[in-house]
């Protein structure tokens, strides 16, 4: 009897073949995302890098050295107006590095400040750290480059201090001059000035808020697309069909109630993360409430399309949780861009999670104006157009045979 | 929901040499049928014989490959200008999770009505499926027959003129077959023309006006009872007889079911069968029971289209 059990299962399991494939075909996708995204791009050859901006207040040769030191390093890409590999550009004045930073160009400037040589070599009257300008949305960034600065500013030290105590001491004394050089020598002061944090409560939550919101958002719109395949299934959509109402009247009335129901969805969302978290929902109303509609329009359009395309909703579910998974796990719903590679940050971009979380970012993060919103409220919007545009072409075998 | 005296008399559907392929499949193969004004057609046939595809012709889910129809002497185009056809599908096909009120006012609202005719039109068909009382109740808690009833509902709220019913009543009981065709009588009695498929034979038989069977996408014969019965397998009653005991087998008799059974076919009951008794008691036979049977629809139909199974 036991034995029958498990055949009635075998045997339903080889009849279902492609649900079959997906059951094994789904972990190895999303291990092969998450490798990619955690080590280090997989196959291609190249680590993760942080984009810097370089400020040289300080003019000395020594703040030549720290630089042109950290832009040797392999962990760095320094930032250049052409974006070009090779010229990079090092700013004589914070000014342009920081509003690059502001408003999310880069997620960090180092800045070298005036006096900082002469209180690194302990002949001026105060001290003053290299100083990183950090965009907090990306604090994996930050703890990088600061102990890079360290680790690059320490061996200049020590250097320092080999070649003062081998020329008091002489020659002979260079093995000794370098071991007292490493023991003796200060740590090296950076202080991370967190340029977007100010006055902001919770700031990384406002994030993960809407990261979450988009995957549930694309979820939900899904699962109520899904009702097409179950009217098509009860002959529902054929009685429909003979009515007065037709196709493109039936998708804009299922476009617009995903659309309110996903705006409320991530509405209620952000109300729990202001009321828990302190995320200042009602201090940008404007800009979330743009953000989100658009977000939510697009997502109903995605899923209106799914929903079309697929013929039964078992077929729509399996490919919703792909879809959805891969495009949240690219578009940082799952994981934060900032802590992929640069190749895997382009990659996301194909996906309207990234578009819509870059969107939430300049609002509750970056306190930018709604004119800032345009590239991705123009992406978003033609997101929706184009993948409603797709349902509508895919519905016609609803509409007649 | 009376008929306009101009249109009576004509033609409520039309349907010529319609024609439909999927790829290789032929659908229909030239199918032509005539519903007239205020009469219920039955449409008979084996399963894949093309009913639901012709069907789904006339509500315009299908577009013909050749042939015309013709909905109230107007052409119907291939899709829209059907307000005034009412469509039911065999799966009850409304919203469980509504009431039996909501989902009237929706489908009215498809079907265009708005405001007072909306809540009208909403009255009556409650009082019309005999659901005033359940009204708030969610469809999906209804026996088979009242979901029925709201289904069929819900397709007759704009008042049509002429009704396309996929199998109405598969599935429920008696009770409720009847009470879907005084429902549809009342419907007929106010003027709307009725076609409907169905494999309930004796359906076809009792509540139609005329019956048309299609087979391999052609209509294949057509008319009331008595002139598909006279025109296929003959008015004759056939006559059955029983032997207590296995005896010789007189002239004007072919062998029964059985060695004990004789049967034979007669024009007039009354005036052949004691000549028919009688002939049996000279040959030796004792008769034990009397079967006499009037040609059926069944008949009919199995004779038309024969014994073999459609898949």
């Amino acid at each position: 009897m036991i034995g029958t059990v498990v055949r009635v299962g075998l045997l339903r399991m080889w009849h279902g073949r492609v649900a079959l494939l997906l059951d094994f075909a789904v972990p190895i996708a999303f291990f092969t995302i998450f490798a990619f995204i955690f080590g280090g791009q997989v196959g291609l050859g190249k680590s993760p890098r942080v984009n810097v901006a370089l400020v040289d207040e300080d003019g000395t040769d020594l703040s030549r050295k720290l630089l042109e030191a950290l832009a040797g390093q392999d962990t760095l890409r320094v930032y250049s107006p052409e974006g070009g590999e090779g010229g990079a550009t090092v700013f004589a004045e914070v000014g342009p590095a920081r509003e690059l930073v502001l408003k999310g160009g880069l997620p960090l400037a180092v800045v070298v400040p005036r006096g900082w040589a002469a209180s690194f070599l302990g002949t001026g009257e105060e001290a003053a750290d290299v100083q990183v300008l950090a965009d907090s949305s990306d604090p994996v960034a930050t703890q990088v480059v600061s102990a890079l600065i360290r680790q690059v500013a320490g061996q200049i030290r020590a250097e320092q201090a080999r070649q003062q105590i081998a020329s008091v001491l002489g020659p002979s004394a260079a093995p000794f001059a370098a071991s007292a050089a490493a023991r003796f020598t200060r740590p090296v002061g950076v202080e991370v000035l967190e340029i977007l944090a100010a006055g902001k409560a919770s700031p990384v939550v406002s994030m993960y808020a809407a990261g979450i919101a988009v995957m549930f958002l694309l979820f939900g719109a899904v699962g109520g697309a899904g009702s097409l395949l179950e009217e098509e299934e009860s002959q529902t959509l054929e009685r429909l069909m003979c009515s007065s109402l037709g196709m493109p009247r039936l998708l804009a009335g299922k476009w617009l109630l995903l659309t309110i129901v996903g705006v409320v969805q991530v509405t209620v969302m952000f109300a729990w993360a202001q009321l828990a978290f302190g995320v200042d929902l009602l201090g940008h109303l404007p800009g979330f409430a743009v953000m989100t509609v658009v977000t939510a329009g697009a997502a109903s359009s995605l899923a209106l399309a799914l929903a079309a395309a697929c013929r039964t909703r078992a077929q729509l579910n399996a490919v919703a949780i792909i879809l959805i998974l891969t495009m949240s796990a690219l578009g940082g719903s799952m994981v934060p861009r900032y802590v992929m590679s640069g190749t895997m940050r382009e990659i996301g971009r194909l996906t309207f999670n990234a578009w819509a979380l870059d969107g939430y970012t300049k609002v509750f993060w970056r306190g930018l104006p709604l004119r800032a919103l345009l590239p991705e409220v123009a992406v978003l919007v033609a997101v929706a157009v184009a993948l409603f545009a797709l349902a509508r072409l895919l519905a016609r075998r609803w509409e007649s045979v | 929901m009376s008929q306009s005296p101009s249109t009576r008399g004509s033609l409520a559907l039309r349907i010529r040499d319609v024609a439909k392929r999927f790829g290789s499949a032929v659908a229909l193969d030239g199918a032509s049928l005539e519903l007239r004004r205020g009469e219920r057609l039955a449409l008979l046939g084996p399963n894949g014989a093309g009913k639901t595809t012709l069907v789904r012709c006339i509500s315009g889910r299908a577009v013909p490959d050749s042939g015309e129809i013709e909905m109230l002497d107007q052409p119907l185009p291939p899709s829209g200008g059907r307000q005034r056809l009412g469509f039911v599908p065999q799966e009850v096909a409304v919203y469980p999770d509504l009431t039996a009120r909501e989902n009237l006012e929706v489908f009215g609202r498809f079907h265009g009505l708005r405001g007072g005719d909306l809540r009208e039109a909403v009255g009556w068909a409650l009082a019309w499926t005999g659901l005033p009382d359940r009204a708030g109740e969610l469809t999906k808690t209804f026996s088979g027959g009242m979901k029925r009833r709201v289904n069929i509902a819900c397709g007759v709220l704009h008042r049509p003129l002429v009704l396309l019913l996929d199998e109405p009543t598969v599935g429920v009981d008696p009770q409720s077959r009847e009470r879907i065709f005084v429902m549809l009588e009342e419907l007929r009695d106010h003027g709307t023309s009725i076609l409907l498929t169905t494999h309930q034979l004796d359906e076809a038989e009792q509540r139609c006006d005329r019956i048309v069977i299609i087979d391999h996408g052609r209509v294949i014969a057509g008319g009331t009872l008595s002139e598909l019965i006279e025109g296929t397998v003959g008015a004759k009653r056939r006559v059955t007889l029983r032997l207590a005991a296995p005896g010789p087998r007189p002239e004007g008799f072919r062998a029964g079911a059985g060695p004990r059974e004789l049967v034979a076919e007669v024009g007039d009951v009354a005036l052949e069968l004691p000549d028919l008794l009688d002939r049996v008691r000279e040959a030796g036979g004792e008769v034990s029971d009397v079967e006499v049977r009037a040609p059926s629809l069944h008949a009919v139909f199995i004779h038309l289209t024969g014994r073999e199974l459609r898949e």
